[in-house]
Protein backbone atom coordinates (compact mmCIF):
# COMPACT_ATOMS: atom_id res chain seq x y z
CA UNK A 1 0.00 0.00 0.00
CA UNK A 2 1.53 3.57 -1.22
CA UNK A 3 1.71 5.33 2.23
CA UNK A 4 0.66 9.45 1.57
CA UNK A 5 1.23 12.35 3.63
CA UNK A 6 -0.52 15.94 3.35
CA UNK A 7 -2.69 13.91 0.63
CA UNK A 8 0.58 14.34 -1.47
CA UNK A 9 1.72 10.66 -3.08
CA UNK A 10 4.18 8.77 -1.99
CA UNK A 11 7.06 7.89 -4.66
CA UNK A 12 6.64 4.07 -4.62
CA UNK A 13 10.82 4.00 -4.77
CA UNK A 14 11.12 5.67 -1.39
CA UNK A 15 12.25 3.63 1.18
CA UNK A 16 9.79 3.17 4.32
CA UNK A 17 12.95 4.33 6.83
CA UNK A 18 12.55 7.82 5.05
CA UNK A 19 9.22 8.11 5.17
CA UNK A 20 8.93 7.22 8.97
CA UNK A 21 11.96 10.22 9.50
CA UNK A 22 9.43 12.33 7.29
CA UNK A 23 6.41 11.62 9.20
CA UNK A 24 8.46 11.96 12.34
CA UNK A 25 9.01 15.45 11.58
CA UNK A 26 5.75 15.83 10.72
CA UNK A 27 4.37 14.81 14.00
CA UNK A 28 6.80 16.95 15.85
CA UNK A 29 5.61 20.13 14.25
CA UNK A 30 2.05 19.45 15.01
CA UNK A 31 3.01 18.58 18.58
CA UNK A 32 4.48 21.96 18.47
CA UNK A 33 2.04 23.38 17.00
CA UNK A 34 -0.69 21.65 19.48
CA UNK A 35 0.94 23.24 22.49
CA UNK A 36 1.29 26.80 21.10
CA UNK A 37 -2.98 26.16 20.08
CA UNK A 38 -3.86 25.03 23.96
CA UNK A 39 -2.97 28.28 25.22
CA UNK A 40 -5.11 29.93 22.83
CA UNK A 41 -7.73 30.17 25.22
CA UNK A 42 -5.85 31.59 27.86
CA UNK A 43 -4.65 34.29 25.78
CA UNK A 44 -7.90 35.38 24.36
CA UNK A 45 -9.08 35.27 28.53
CA UNK A 46 -6.01 37.76 29.17
CA UNK A 47 -7.48 40.00 26.66
CA UNK A 48 -11.15 39.89 27.20
CA UNK A 49 -10.01 40.88 31.25
CA UNK A 50 -7.34 43.83 29.77
CA UNK A 51 -11.80 45.32 28.02
CA UNK A 52 -13.27 44.27 31.29
CA UNK A 53 -10.77 46.68 32.83
CA UNK A 54 -11.13 49.42 30.12
CA UNK A 55 -14.81 49.14 30.10
CA UNK A 56 -14.97 48.96 34.37
CA UNK A 57 -12.92 52.74 33.78
CA UNK A 58 -15.74 53.59 31.26
CA UNK A 59 -13.69 53.79 28.38
CA UNK A 60 -11.39 56.74 29.10
CA UNK A 61 -9.51 56.89 25.69
CA UNK A 62 -12.57 56.64 23.64
CA UNK A 63 -14.76 60.08 23.15
CA UNK A 64 -17.84 60.75 25.37
CA UNK A 65 -21.06 58.60 24.72
CA UNK A 66 -22.60 62.12 23.90
CA UNK A 67 -20.24 63.20 21.12
CA UNK A 68 -20.29 59.63 19.79
CA UNK A 69 -24.00 59.47 19.44
CA UNK A 70 -24.46 63.34 18.41
CA UNK A 71 -21.77 61.85 15.39
CA UNK A 72 -23.18 58.20 14.70
CA UNK A 73 -27.00 58.63 15.69
CA UNK A 74 -28.83 57.20 18.74
CA UNK A 75 -27.79 53.36 20.12
CA UNK A 76 -30.45 51.07 20.55
CA UNK A 77 -32.57 50.72 23.84
CA UNK A 78 -30.53 48.73 26.51
CA UNK A 79 -33.04 46.68 26.71
CA UNK A 80 -32.50 45.49 23.05
CA UNK A 81 -28.91 45.02 23.58
CA UNK A 82 -29.83 43.02 26.49
CA UNK A 83 -31.89 40.71 24.65
CA UNK A 84 -29.27 40.68 21.71
CA UNK A 85 -26.65 39.27 24.61
CA UNK A 86 -28.57 36.71 26.07
CA UNK A 87 -29.28 34.97 22.06
CA UNK A 88 -25.89 35.47 21.45
CA UNK A 89 -24.54 34.15 24.83
CA UNK A 90 -26.85 31.20 23.90
CA UNK A 91 -25.30 30.57 20.52
CA UNK A 92 -21.88 30.82 21.59
CA UNK A 93 -22.40 28.00 24.12
CA UNK A 94 -24.34 25.89 22.10
CA UNK A 95 -21.82 26.09 18.93
CA UNK A 96 -18.76 25.80 21.47
CA UNK A 97 -20.64 22.55 22.85
CA UNK A 98 -21.45 21.21 19.44
CA UNK A 99 -17.42 21.36 18.30
CA UNK A 100 -16.21 20.25 21.52
CA UNK A 101 -18.68 16.99 20.54
CA UNK A 102 -17.92 16.91 17.21
CA UNK A 103 -14.57 17.15 18.00
CA UNK A 104 -14.08 20.37 15.05
CA UNK A 105 -10.61 22.35 15.41
CA UNK A 106 -11.91 25.60 15.24
CA UNK A 107 -9.99 28.62 16.35
CA UNK A 108 -12.57 31.00 17.62
CA UNK A 109 -12.12 32.40 20.91
CA UNK A 110 -10.25 35.89 19.74
CA UNK A 111 -13.43 36.97 17.75
CA UNK A 112 -15.53 36.55 20.82
CA UNK A 113 -13.20 39.18 22.35
CA UNK A 114 -14.37 41.16 19.94
CA UNK A 115 -18.19 40.52 20.12
CA UNK A 116 -18.14 41.24 23.66
CA UNK A 117 -16.00 43.95 23.69
CA UNK A 118 -19.03 45.34 20.63
CA UNK A 119 -21.28 44.61 23.78
CA UNK A 120 -19.35 46.64 26.65
CA UNK A 121 -19.39 49.58 23.37
CA UNK A 122 -23.11 49.46 22.48
CA UNK A 123 -24.20 49.40 26.57
CA UNK A 124 -21.09 52.57 27.15
CA UNK A 125 -22.90 54.56 24.49
CA UNK A 126 -26.76 53.72 25.12
CA UNK A 127 -25.61 54.70 28.78
CA UNK A 128 -26.35 51.73 30.44
CA UNK A 129 -22.99 50.03 31.12
CA UNK A 130 -23.18 50.58 35.11
CA UNK A 131 -26.35 48.13 35.21
CA UNK A 132 -25.44 45.68 32.72
CA UNK A 133 -21.40 45.21 32.83
CA UNK A 134 -21.55 41.91 35.20
CA UNK A 135 -24.04 40.69 32.92
CA UNK A 136 -21.40 41.10 30.03
CA UNK A 137 -18.82 40.13 32.26
CA UNK A 138 -20.13 37.06 33.43
CA UNK A 139 -21.15 36.48 29.58
CA UNK A 140 -17.72 36.48 28.57
CA UNK A 141 -16.41 34.24 31.17
CA UNK A 142 -18.75 32.13 30.42
CA UNK A 143 -18.45 31.51 26.59
CA UNK A 144 -14.05 31.93 26.96
CA UNK A 145 -14.07 29.28 29.65
CA UNK A 146 -16.51 26.77 27.83
CA UNK A 147 -14.18 27.53 24.52
CA UNK A 148 -10.66 27.65 26.49
CA UNK A 149 -11.91 23.67 27.81
CA UNK A 150 -12.72 22.55 24.02
CA UNK A 151 -9.57 23.90 22.87
CA UNK A 152 -7.53 22.38 25.55
CA UNK A 153 -9.43 19.49 25.36
CA UNK A 154 -9.29 18.99 21.81
CA UNK A 155 -5.20 19.50 21.63
CA UNK A 156 -4.69 16.89 24.66
CA UNK A 157 -6.84 14.39 22.25
CA UNK A 158 -4.53 14.70 19.51
CA UNK A 159 -1.19 15.94 21.50
CA UNK A 160 -1.92 11.99 23.22
CA UNK A 161 -2.35 10.25 19.70
CA UNK A 162 0.74 12.56 18.21
CA UNK A 163 2.51 11.33 21.12
CA UNK A 164 2.03 7.91 20.80
CA UNK A 165 2.32 8.01 17.08
CA UNK A 166 5.86 9.70 17.63
CA UNK A 167 6.83 6.55 20.32
CA UNK A 168 5.95 4.48 17.95
CA UNK A 169 7.98 5.42 14.68
CA UNK A 170 11.11 6.24 17.65
CA UNK A 171 10.22 2.49 18.69
CA UNK A 172 9.98 0.31 15.56
CA UNK A 173 11.41 2.80 12.72
CA UNK A 174 7.99 2.03 11.03
CA UNK A 175 4.95 4.10 9.71
CA UNK A 176 2.22 3.51 12.18
CA UNK A 177 -0.58 2.17 11.11
CA UNK A 178 -3.50 4.78 10.44
CA UNK A 179 -6.54 5.06 12.98
CA UNK A 180 -10.12 3.71 12.13
CA UNK B 1 -10.17 15.56 37.28
CA UNK B 2 -10.31 16.12 33.67
CA UNK B 3 -8.79 12.18 33.11
CA UNK B 4 -11.98 10.77 33.89
CA UNK B 5 -14.71 10.65 32.07
CA UNK B 6 -17.14 12.27 34.76
CA UNK B 7 -14.95 15.38 34.76
CA UNK B 8 -14.95 15.51 30.78
CA UNK B 9 -18.90 15.25 30.79
CA UNK B 10 -19.29 17.42 33.46
CA UNK B 11 -17.36 20.26 33.57
CA UNK B 12 -18.22 22.29 30.67
CA UNK B 13 -21.80 21.33 31.01
CA UNK B 14 -21.24 22.51 34.24
CA UNK B 15 -19.92 26.11 33.06
CA UNK B 16 -21.95 26.44 30.62
CA UNK B 17 -24.74 26.19 32.60
CA UNK B 18 -24.66 28.10 35.62
CA UNK B 19 -22.71 30.77 33.64
CA UNK B 20 -25.62 30.87 31.06
CA UNK B 21 -28.07 31.09 34.52
CA UNK B 22 -26.12 34.10 36.16
CA UNK B 23 -26.05 36.09 32.77
CA UNK B 24 -29.74 35.45 32.86
CA UNK B 25 -29.89 36.61 36.57
CA UNK B 26 -27.92 39.59 35.68
CA UNK B 27 -30.05 41.11 32.99
CA UNK B 28 -33.36 39.72 34.00
CA UNK B 29 -32.09 42.13 37.77
CA UNK B 30 -30.67 44.69 35.62
CA UNK B 31 -34.36 45.27 33.84
CA UNK B 32 -36.45 44.98 36.88
CA UNK B 33 -34.36 48.08 38.35
CA UNK B 34 -34.83 50.16 34.98
CA UNK B 35 -38.60 49.42 35.38
CA UNK B 36 -39.15 49.94 38.55
CA UNK B 37 -36.85 52.72 38.49
CA UNK B 38 -38.79 54.00 35.36
CA UNK B 39 -41.97 53.51 37.70
CA UNK B 40 -40.88 55.76 40.47
CA UNK B 41 -39.84 58.39 37.75
CA UNK B 42 -43.59 58.70 37.09
CA UNK B 43 -44.65 58.12 40.21
CA UNK B 44 -42.58 61.20 41.42
CA UNK B 45 -43.62 63.17 38.71
CA UNK B 46 -47.51 62.27 39.19
CA UNK B 47 -47.12 63.42 42.44
CA UNK B 48 -45.20 66.81 41.70
CA UNK B 49 -48.08 67.37 38.87
CA UNK B 50 -50.71 66.88 41.64
CA UNK B 51 -48.79 69.52 43.81
CA UNK B 52 -49.03 71.94 40.80
CA UNK B 53 -52.42 71.63 40.17
CA UNK B 54 -53.04 72.03 44.16
CA UNK B 55 -51.16 75.14 44.69
CA UNK B 56 -52.10 76.60 41.51
CA UNK B 57 -55.20 78.32 43.24
CA UNK B 58 -53.01 79.72 45.70
CA UNK B 59 -50.21 80.74 43.48
CA UNK B 60 -52.79 83.03 41.31
CA UNK B 61 -54.21 84.90 44.39
CA UNK B 62 -50.16 85.07 45.56
CA UNK B 63 -51.16 83.56 48.87
CA UNK B 64 -47.72 82.79 50.20
CA UNK B 65 -48.88 81.91 53.67
CA UNK B 66 -51.05 79.20 52.16
CA UNK B 67 -48.48 77.97 49.98
CA UNK B 68 -45.95 77.98 52.29
CA UNK B 69 -48.30 75.37 54.54
CA UNK B 70 -49.49 73.50 51.59
CA UNK B 71 -45.80 72.54 50.65
CA UNK B 72 -45.05 72.09 54.58
CA UNK B 73 -47.84 69.80 54.59
CA UNK B 74 -46.52 67.59 51.81
CA UNK B 75 -43.28 67.68 52.92
CA UNK B 76 -43.93 66.39 56.14
CA UNK B 77 -45.41 63.06 54.49
CA UNK B 78 -43.08 60.12 55.08
CA UNK B 79 -40.66 59.81 51.84
CA UNK B 80 -40.58 62.95 51.19
CA UNK B 81 -37.31 64.76 51.47
CA UNK B 82 -38.10 68.13 50.28
CA UNK B 83 -40.02 70.15 48.44
CA UNK B 84 -38.77 73.40 46.44
CA UNK B 85 -40.44 76.19 44.46
CA UNK B 86 -37.57 78.20 42.25
CA UNK B 87 -38.58 81.77 40.28
CA UNK B 88 -37.62 82.38 37.14
CA UNK B 89 -33.94 83.34 38.65
CA UNK B 90 -33.17 80.18 40.32
CA UNK B 91 -34.29 81.45 43.77
CA UNK B 92 -35.44 79.27 45.92
CA UNK B 93 -38.91 80.69 46.67
CA UNK B 94 -41.00 77.92 49.01
CA UNK B 95 -39.00 75.16 50.33
CA UNK B 96 -39.66 72.66 53.03
CA UNK B 97 -36.54 73.82 54.89
CA UNK B 98 -36.03 77.33 55.83
CA UNK B 99 -32.41 77.86 55.52
CA UNK B 100 -32.87 77.15 51.64
CA UNK B 101 -35.54 80.43 51.18
CA UNK B 102 -33.72 82.68 49.07
CA UNK B 103 -30.67 81.07 47.91
CA UNK B 104 -29.98 81.03 44.06
CA UNK B 105 -29.22 77.96 42.91
CA UNK B 106 -26.51 77.09 40.23
CA UNK B 107 -27.59 76.49 36.95
CA UNK B 108 -25.32 74.17 35.66
CA UNK B 109 -26.07 72.06 39.04
CA UNK B 110 -27.36 68.67 38.23
CA UNK B 111 -31.26 68.61 37.45
CA UNK B 112 -30.51 71.80 35.82
CA UNK B 113 -28.58 71.78 33.07
CA UNK B 114 -30.95 69.84 31.54
CA UNK B 115 -33.12 73.00 30.67
CA UNK B 116 -30.38 75.22 30.81
CA UNK B 117 -27.56 73.55 28.63
CA UNK B 118 -28.00 75.42 25.67
CA UNK B 119 -28.18 79.48 25.56
CA UNK B 120 -31.95 79.54 25.25
CA UNK B 121 -33.27 76.70 28.28
CA UNK B 122 -35.42 73.99 27.22
CA UNK B 123 -38.78 74.55 28.00
CA UNK B 124 -39.84 70.76 27.87
CA UNK B 125 -38.13 67.32 28.72
CA UNK B 126 -38.84 63.88 28.83
CA UNK B 127 -39.84 62.54 32.13
CA UNK B 128 -36.79 60.37 32.71
CA UNK B 129 -34.40 63.75 32.08
CA UNK B 130 -36.33 65.70 34.64
CA UNK B 131 -35.72 63.48 37.06
CA UNK B 132 -31.85 62.44 39.18
CA UNK B 133 -30.73 60.73 41.69
CA UNK B 134 -28.13 61.97 44.60
CA UNK B 135 -26.78 61.36 47.95
CA UNK B 136 -28.37 64.14 50.40
CA UNK B 137 -26.58 65.49 53.16
CA UNK B 138 -28.18 62.98 56.12
CA UNK B 139 -26.66 60.41 53.42
CA UNK B 140 -29.59 59.29 52.18
CA UNK B 141 -30.18 58.47 48.07
CA UNK B 142 -32.74 60.78 46.94
CA UNK B 143 -34.55 60.67 43.79
CA UNK B 144 -35.68 64.13 42.61
CA UNK B 145 -38.23 65.75 40.03
CA UNK B 146 -38.41 69.18 38.17
CA UNK B 147 -41.53 70.45 37.32
CA UNK B 148 -41.92 73.50 35.34
CA UNK B 149 -44.28 75.99 36.43
CA UNK B 150 -45.80 76.91 33.17
CA UNK B 151 -46.83 80.59 32.39
CA UNK B 152 -51.40 80.16 31.63
CA UNK B 153 -53.19 83.27 30.46
CA UNK B 154 -54.77 83.01 34.28
CA UNK B 155 -51.85 84.04 35.45
CA UNK B 156 -50.46 87.07 33.00
CA UNK B 157 -53.60 88.43 32.57
CA UNK B 158 -54.23 88.53 36.34
CA UNK B 159 -54.18 92.27 37.61
CA UNK B 160 -52.03 91.80 40.49
CA UNK B 161 -49.51 89.61 38.51
CA UNK B 162 -46.53 91.25 36.27
CA UNK B 163 -45.53 88.06 34.17
CA UNK B 164 -45.24 88.83 30.38
CA UNK B 165 -47.08 86.65 27.98
CA UNK B 166 -44.23 85.51 26.25
CA UNK B 167 -42.76 83.87 29.08
CA UNK B 168 -43.36 80.39 29.02
CA UNK B 169 -41.61 79.32 32.21
CA UNK B 170 -42.36 81.00 35.65
CA UNK B 171 -40.64 79.05 37.85
CA UNK B 172 -40.30 74.91 38.64
CA UNK B 173 -40.83 73.34 41.48
CA UNK B 174 -38.67 70.22 42.78
CA UNK B 175 -39.47 67.52 44.42
CA UNK B 176 -36.92 65.09 46.40
CA UNK B 177 -38.31 61.51 47.14
CA UNK B 178 -36.42 58.91 49.53
CA UNK B 179 -35.24 55.76 47.69
CA UNK B 180 -34.97 54.21 50.74
CA UNK B 181 -38.18 52.18 50.33
CA UNK B 182 -37.12 51.18 46.74
CA UNK B 183 -33.85 50.43 47.43
CA UNK B 184 -35.10 47.63 50.00
CA UNK B 185 -37.77 46.33 47.07
CA UNK B 186 -34.70 45.85 44.89
CA UNK B 187 -32.57 43.99 47.53
CA UNK B 188 -35.41 41.41 48.80
CA UNK B 189 -35.85 41.20 44.78
CA UNK B 190 -32.26 40.63 43.93
CA UNK B 191 -32.05 37.92 47.18
CA UNK B 192 -35.31 36.34 46.37
CA UNK B 193 -33.50 36.10 42.53
CA UNK B 194 -30.33 34.81 44.18
CA UNK B 195 -31.91 31.84 46.30
CA UNK B 196 -33.66 30.92 42.95
CA UNK B 197 -30.90 30.89 40.60
CA UNK B 198 -28.83 28.89 43.47
CA UNK B 199 -32.00 26.22 42.86
CA UNK B 200 -31.80 26.12 39.69
CA UNK B 201 -27.94 25.47 39.38
CA UNK B 202 -28.23 22.92 42.09
CA UNK B 203 -31.33 21.08 40.45
CA UNK B 204 -29.85 21.35 36.78
CA UNK B 205 -26.09 20.63 37.50
CA UNK B 206 -27.19 18.12 40.42
CA UNK B 207 -29.81 16.47 38.37
CA UNK B 208 -27.21 16.12 35.23
CA UNK B 209 -24.82 14.55 37.44
CA UNK B 210 -27.04 12.05 39.34
CA UNK B 211 -28.45 10.71 36.08
CA UNK B 212 -24.65 10.40 34.41
CA UNK B 213 -23.64 8.66 37.49
CA UNK B 214 -26.63 6.23 37.48
CA UNK B 215 -26.74 5.19 33.57
CA UNK B 216 -23.40 5.50 32.57
CA UNK B 217 -20.51 6.01 35.71
CA UNK B 218 -21.78 3.11 37.45
CA UNK B 219 -22.25 0.95 34.64
CA UNK B 220 -18.85 1.69 33.19
CA UNK B 221 -17.53 0.87 36.58
CA UNK B 222 -19.08 -2.20 36.90
CA UNK B 223 -17.73 -3.29 33.34
CA UNK B 224 -14.02 -1.73 34.08
CA UNK B 225 -13.93 -4.44 37.36
CA UNK B 226 -15.40 -7.53 34.99
CA UNK B 227 -12.71 -6.32 32.49
CA UNK B 228 -10.23 -6.37 35.35
CA UNK B 229 -10.84 -9.88 36.45
CA UNK B 230 -10.89 -10.89 33.44
CA UNK B 231 -7.70 -9.83 32.54
CA UNK B 232 -6.77 -11.23 36.05
CA UNK B 233 -8.09 -14.55 34.95
CA UNK B 234 -10.44 -14.58 37.33
CA UNK B 235 -13.83 -16.26 37.01
CA UNK B 236 -16.54 -14.06 37.30
CA UNK B 237 -19.26 -15.48 40.22
CA UNK B 238 -22.42 -14.40 37.99
CA UNK B 239 -23.31 -13.41 34.91
CA UNK B 240 -23.17 -9.49 34.06
CA UNK B 241 -26.67 -7.66 34.25
CA UNK B 242 -28.51 -4.56 34.43
CA UNK B 243 -25.99 -2.89 31.90
CA UNK B 244 -27.25 -0.69 29.29
CA UNK B 245 -27.85 -1.94 25.70
CA UNK B 246 -24.64 -0.30 24.77
CA UNK B 247 -22.55 -1.82 27.30
CA UNK B 248 -24.42 -4.72 27.49
CA UNK B 249 -22.76 -6.69 24.49
CA UNK B 250 -19.02 -5.63 25.95
CA UNK B 251 -20.19 -7.46 29.03
CA UNK B 252 -21.04 -10.70 27.68
CA UNK B 253 -18.01 -10.59 25.34
CA UNK B 254 -16.06 -10.17 28.59
CA UNK B 255 -17.59 -12.79 29.99
CA UNK B 256 -17.93 -15.23 27.35
CA UNK B 257 -13.83 -14.97 26.74
CA UNK B 258 -13.64 -15.67 30.78
CA UNK B 259 -15.62 -18.64 30.14
CA UNK B 260 -13.51 -19.50 27.28
CA UNK B 261 -9.98 -18.77 29.80
CA UNK B 262 -11.69 -20.72 32.37
CA UNK B 263 -12.26 -23.83 29.98
CA UNK B 264 -8.68 -23.85 28.27
CA UNK B 265 -7.65 -23.87 32.21
CA UNK B 266 -9.48 -27.53 32.36
CA UNK B 267 -12.40 -27.03 34.88
CA UNK B 268 -15.25 -27.86 32.29
CA UNK B 269 -17.46 -27.87 35.05
CA UNK B 270 -17.65 -24.24 36.09
CA UNK B 271 -18.39 -23.60 32.19
CA UNK B 272 -21.88 -22.49 31.50
CA UNK B 273 -22.70 -22.83 27.73
CA UNK B 274 -25.39 -20.34 27.23
CA UNK B 275 -24.79 -16.64 26.83
CA UNK B 276 -25.50 -13.75 29.21
CA UNK B 277 -29.39 -13.29 29.40
CA UNK B 278 -29.99 -9.91 28.35
CA UNK B 279 -31.60 -7.26 30.09
CA UNK B 280 -35.38 -5.99 28.81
Amino acid sequence: MTQTIDNQPATGLAPQQSQAELLERQLRAEVKHLHHFSNRGLWAFSLYIVVCLMAWRGFPMLPLPDRVVAALGPPPPAHVISIVLLFYTFSAIILSLSRMTAGIEHKSSFCHVGYLTGFFLFYHFAKALDDNFWAVFGAGVTILAVESYRIWSFCRDALSRKTEQLEFIQRTGRVPPEDE
Amino acid sequence: MFKTLAGRALVPVGIAVTGFVIVCFLLLYSVIKNVVNRDTVGYATNLADTILKSTRYAMLKSDREMLATMIQNIGQQKGVEHIRVFNKKGIVHLSTRPEELNRQVDKKAEGCIGCHAGAIPSASLGRMEQARIFTNGEGREVLAVMAPIYNEPECFNAPCHIHPPAQKVLGTLDIGLSREMLLNSLASIRNQMIVFTVMILVLTVGGVTALLRRSVFLPLQKLRRLAEQVEAGEHPEAHPSHFPRELDRIAQSLYNLSQKDYSAAGDPAAIDKGTVPKDS
